[in-house]
């Protein structure tokens, strides 16, 4: 900042009142960091503000004053991404709308309007208080809802009714001049032009600020359950995947899970994995209208399992042993992250995840590493996670990324499905994509934020 | 039955308790507000009894008293290893308090020819009163050890059983026939595969209504008529005014302001 | 003044383990001193053990009028089967109209089988009682603490276990006079319950801190609790724990409180991080100040809170942990 700080605070406090400009850095530790592994997460920047704005408008002039002054913003949410992206990286502004939390339902269009620091706890909340359901659930509850818009979140139930992007129907966003724009609405079809809702969602706070959103929700299914199948062999588990979903019953959410880091996950919470044969197992999530329409889909899945040689399934019906089971699945990272270096996010068309698999077997005995795998096997996603060794980063994990990288794309898939870009994969984009691609992606970036001062040096790397 | 012992685990299906809504204005529980499950701490008991069965062998019989539509419960007792399922389900045992509850169970207990063990959850999470195990011990003339954490032993004779008792654990040779209560600690309820709840569903659940008990029982003390306790009100439990003095901002300022209210109470130092 | 013996005593079961009396027994010996004045009868209470005639006298002390004391070696620990058959013998000779226990492990596993044996109603687990045209109202939370209920019992006595800590602990008066009635102990050998073995218990106690530091959903992992445990240690508290935490196994459930843990009633109560289910606010809210630190300015705990630091607990706690050191490190 070429200002002083005291200067450009003195600006914000005349803005949104002096309680929510906070400048001493003790007071904003938590907003320095996600997610992401200690060891690769990048380190924050030394002079930073952190606002609190409590409204879109509050939000547009802190936008309009930072654009005329060129500071960096950076819009942060719940800070649970994985790949730096929500990191302060230059000196700036950090931009946190937790006081921008409420959250209105319209049970009869099945819609909810929510603020973009609302919870996904929060939204859940308030989808079941009417009736409703949001499906979704990217993991951690305390991620927001301008997050997970900006990072087009996914997560274990994208199977039947898909990732964020299917469920935002209308954004209110500030753009970097101040200007307020009113995208999509609560409607079905919407052919005005250029879609630009949809090039906001997934832009990883690099276009604009979203300050509100409409999201859609479901009924709430009249019965849900969760399945367990073990396998003694991982390919039988994959294999399965693709037979269940052609069987024409379609579940929530079909995860693939190893017993060695469950058990891990399970000790790491107090608990224990109710399920402890077979070595690879998919937790599959199954709702409907009716108990008899659920268990009819069971007993397709059962039998699909039989042909595909997996041990007995075990299912879970309460709704306190179904949330276990994701309790002790969602905590598999928290439980791996003090000895993990990086998480990839591998996505390949479901026909190749064997292929995927087979791949990253090789590559974990050519170089001697232990790459433990799990993921969202209903939508070809998987998370390969890169771990130290003695509590050192292997020296070569470069080249055990790399290769990983490699054959992700090889299978047609790519190297991100639902983490995003953010700081950690910046090297990795130009690889990947057309320089066409990329030089349309720099445009698109610099004709809505001119003087780069939104979520600078993500996505694409700086200058 | 032979060598074999009798178990028999009492359950009940409960409204899940995070998701149910009370209507303060009728006093009445939405019960469409949530599913029915059965009450967790009997799941513990159900669990307990399985592993019993299947370290020296026994019968499991699973009993519960509620409207026709708590045999899901005991089909979902089935699925997780009860042999058989017998609902108490009358008019007459409605509005029933601990006590007609207790006495229509033990009575139950005594119309089937033989057991040896009981086993009850501590409490369900609705009535939270932890009395029915204990009453029906009493109704049936037996002893009793109430919040086992810890099955040690059991055979025909007696079980060993370890229940924590204010400061003390004690590890007790409870003689049977004989019943405990179990805490969530006791073991960890395993899950049902998928097979055997498929089967459950087509299970058949025994109906009993309160006349099928005139002969071990006196049919008055059932339900409303039997029980001594009314609940004469119903209503929220309310936050207590307090100062309710803020602090915000700057977190220096506001923790000095606390060290000094703690000060004054004295409890530093 | 009305004829005493129709309108039978108010009876309190005084609870000892270790030939000591359960700090639940004076409170209900205080409650009881309230309800037998307002009735205008006589409050006795029955204590069982062996070698306890010191703790009949404290008994006196709190404010019984009598206590009938059994006094024997067969009672020594805890026997349901001989405690429930002396009491049950005393009960029908003296026929109190209301009879108290402790909602303790204790009190609840012999309360439901004195009810059982005389078929009359017993409430579970109180947090208030109080009259109504001389009948007893019996207060109790229902659904894990989402409702609270009141009761009315029939039949005689009207037997309630009441929970620890909700009743005012009654002043030691060592001038109070009563009387001590020795009582003759049906001896019962064999009851089918036969102890092995005692094992002292190490867990935290909750119950008797007189500071607890609790956490909730605002932390962010296991390992952060030793934060709390460091203001805990500075004060001479206790950890506390919000039921989540205890779900997810980050702390065990002896630390927990709440409806479905335990409840407390310390000097002090910091609440962080918690935002204050009704679960959670039934385990703490009697505490006499309450401390919320909690980032989120309209969480519910600050409703019930006596000071809130609308904060980030991980700024806050250090900073309260460091002024506190210093202030120590001043006294020295």
């Amino acid at each position: 900042m070429t200002r002083k700080i005291d200067e450009v605070a003195e600006i914000f406090r005349g803005i949104i009142g002096p309680e929510w400009v906070i400048t001493e850095r003790v007071y904003m530790e938590s907003y320095l960091r996600d997610e992401t592994p200690d060891v690769s997460r990048p380190p924050a920047a030394e002079n930073l503000i952190l606002l609190k704005p409590s409204s879109t408008g509050e939000v547009s002039e802190i936008l309009k004053a930072a654009n005329e002054m060129r500071i960096p913003v950076f819009p942060v949410g719940g800070r649970t991404g994985l790949v730096g992206g929500c990191i302060p990286t230059e000196d700036g502004i950090i931009l946190s709308l937790e006081r921008m939390n409420r959250i209105d339902v319209d049970e009869e269009n099945l819609m909810a309007t929510a603020e973009a620091g609302a919870t996904l706890a929060d939204l859940i909340g308030a989808a079941d208080e009417a009736g409703l359901f949001f499906p979704l659930h990217p993991g951690d509850e305390g991620a927001q809802i301008g997050g997970l818009i900006s990072t087009n979140a996914g997560g274990v139930r994208a199977v039947k009714y898909g990732v964020m992007r299917n469920y935002v129907k209308g954004l209110e966003v500030v753009l970097a001049t101040g200007d307020v724009l009113n995208l999509g609405g609560p409607l079905i079809k919407n052919n005005m032009g250029y879609d630009l809702m949809d090039l906001i969602i997934g832009s990883e706070g690099t276009l604009c600020v979203i300050t509100r959103a409409v999201i859609k929700l479901y009924p709430k299914s009249g019965c849900s359950v969760t399945l367990i199948l073990p396998y003694d062999d991982r390919s039988d588990a994959i294999r399965t995947v693709p037979s269940i979903l052609r069987s024409g019953v379609i579940p929530l959410a079909i995860e693939y899970v190893e017993i060695k880091e469950l058990n891990k996950a399970a000790e790491h919470i107090g608990d224990e994995w109710p399920v402890q044969s077979g070595k690879a197992q998919l937790i599959i999530i199954l709702s409907g209208r009716s108990e008899d329409e659920v268990y009819s889909a069971c007993e397709v899945i059962s039998e699909v399992a039989e042909e595909n040689n997996a041990g007995e399934p075990i299912i879970a019906e309460t709704r306190d042993e179904q949330e276990r089971i994701l309790r002790i699945r969602s905590n598999i990272y928290t439980a791996l992250k003090a000895e993990m270096v990086d998480i990839l996010d591998i996505t390949v068309p479901m026909s190749r995840l064997g292929d995927l698999m087979n791949s990253i077997d090789e590559t974990s005995r050519k170089y001697g590493v232990y790459l433990p795998v799990y993921g969202h096997a209903g939508d070809g996603n998987l998370h390969i996670h890169l771990m130290k060794e003695g509590g050192e980063v292997p020296e070569n994990i470069g080249e055990v990324k790399r290769e990983i990288y490699d054959a992700g794309v090889r299978l047609g898939g790519v190297i991100t499905g639902e983490h995003g870009i953010g700081h950690l994969r910046i090297g990795e984009l130009d690889r990947f994509i057309s320089d066409k691609e990329l030089s349309l992606m720099r445009e698109i970036k610099r004709i809505f934020d001119p003087n780069n001062i939104l979520n600078p040096g993500k996505i694409f790397p700086r200058g | 039955m032979g060598d074999q012992l009798g178990i028999i685990v009492l359950i009940k299906q409960v409204p899940d308790i995070e998701k149910v809504r009370f209507d303060f204005e009728t006093g009445r529980l939405d019960r469409s507000s949530a599913e029915a499950v059965i009450n967790p701490f009997d799941l513990n008991a159900l669990e307990a009894a399985v592993q019993i069965k299947e370290a020296v062998g026994a019968t499991v019989t699973a009993i519960s008293m509620g409207p026709k539509a708590a045999e899901s419960a005991l089909r979902d007792a089935i699925a997780r290893g009860a042999d058989r399922g017998i609902l108490l389900t009358d008019t007459r045992f409605a509005g029933a308090d601990t006590l007609a509850t207790s006495y229509a169970l033990s009575s139950a207990i005594r119309r089937l020819s033989s057991f040896d063990l009981v086993i009850c959850g501590e409490k369900t999470i609705d009535g939270d009163t932890a009395q029915v195990g204990p009453e029906v011990a009493e109704f049936l003339g037996i002893p009793h050890v109430a919040y086992v954490e810890e099955i040690l032993e059991a055979d025909k004779k007696r079980i060993i059983v370890k229940s924590r008792m204010g400061r003390n654990y004690y590890v007790l040779a409870l003689r049977l026939p004989g019943l405990i209560t179990v805490t969530k600690d006791v073991n960890a309820p395993r899950l049902p595969t998928l097979r055997d709840k498929i089967r459950s569903r087509r299970a058949e659940i025994t109906v009993w209504d309160a006349d099928s008990l005139s002969e071990v029982a006196d049919t008055r003390l059932f339900g409303v008529s039997g029980s001594p306790t009314t609940v004469a009100r119903v209503y929220a439990p309310h936050a207590e005014k307090r100062k309710g003095m803020i602090f915000r901002g700057n977190p220096e300022e506001a923790a000095e302001k606390i060290v000094g209210v703690l000060k004054d109470l004295r409890v530093v130092g | 003044m009305r004829e005493m013996r129709e309108e039978g005593d108010v009876l309190v079961f005084a609870e000892q383990e270790d030939g000591e009396i359960h700090m639940v027994s004076y409170e209900l010996i205080g409650k009881g001193r309230e309800l037998a004045d307002r009735l205008g009868v006589q409050l006795s209470a029955v204590l069982l053990g062996c070698g306890i005639e010191d703790g009949a006298y404290e008994l006196i002390y709190r404010g019984a009028d009598s206590v009938y004391l059994y006094d024997h070696p067969s009672l020594r620990e805890f026997d349901v089967i001989r405690y429930s058959r002396n009491i049950l013998s005393l009960v029908r000779e003296t026929k109190p109209k209301i009879f108290l226990i402790g909602a303790t492990r204790i009190g609840r596993t012999l309360a439901p089988r004195i009810a059982a044996a005389l078929r009359t109603g017993l409430t579970a687990d109180c947090v208030d009682l109080d009259l109504d045209d001389g009948n007893l109202i019996q207060i109790r939370p229902a659904f894990s603490g989402n409702i609270m209920a009141q009761i009315r019992t029939r039949t005689r006595p009207q037997m309630a276990t009441v929970r620890y800590r909700v009743m005012r602990m009654p002043r030691r008066d060592t001038s109070r006079e009563g009387r001590i009635i020795r009582r003759q102990v049906e001896v019962i050998g064999e009851t089918g319950i036969e102890v092995l073995e005692k094992i002292r218990a190490d867990e935290v106690n909750l119950a008797d801190a007189e500071v607890i530091v609790s956490g909730g959903r605002g932390l962010r992992r296991p390992e952060d609790f030793k934060l709390l445990e460091e203001l805990a240690e500075v004060l001479g508290g206790v950890v506390g724990s919000s039921r989540p935490l205890v779900d997810d196994g980050w702390i065990s459930k002896d630390h927990q409180v709440g409806f479905s843990g335990n409840t407390v009633k310390p000097r002090v109560y910091i609440a962080c991080g918690i935002s204050g289910a009704p679960q959670h606010l039934f385990g703490m809210r009697d505490s006499d100040v309450i401390i919320a630190i909690n980032k989120d300015p309209s969480a519910p705990i600050f409703n019930v809170s006596d000071y809130g630091v609308v904060g980030d607990l991980y700024e806050v706690v250090p900073i309260l942990i460091r002024k506190l050191r210093e202030e120590l490190k001043g006294r020295e």
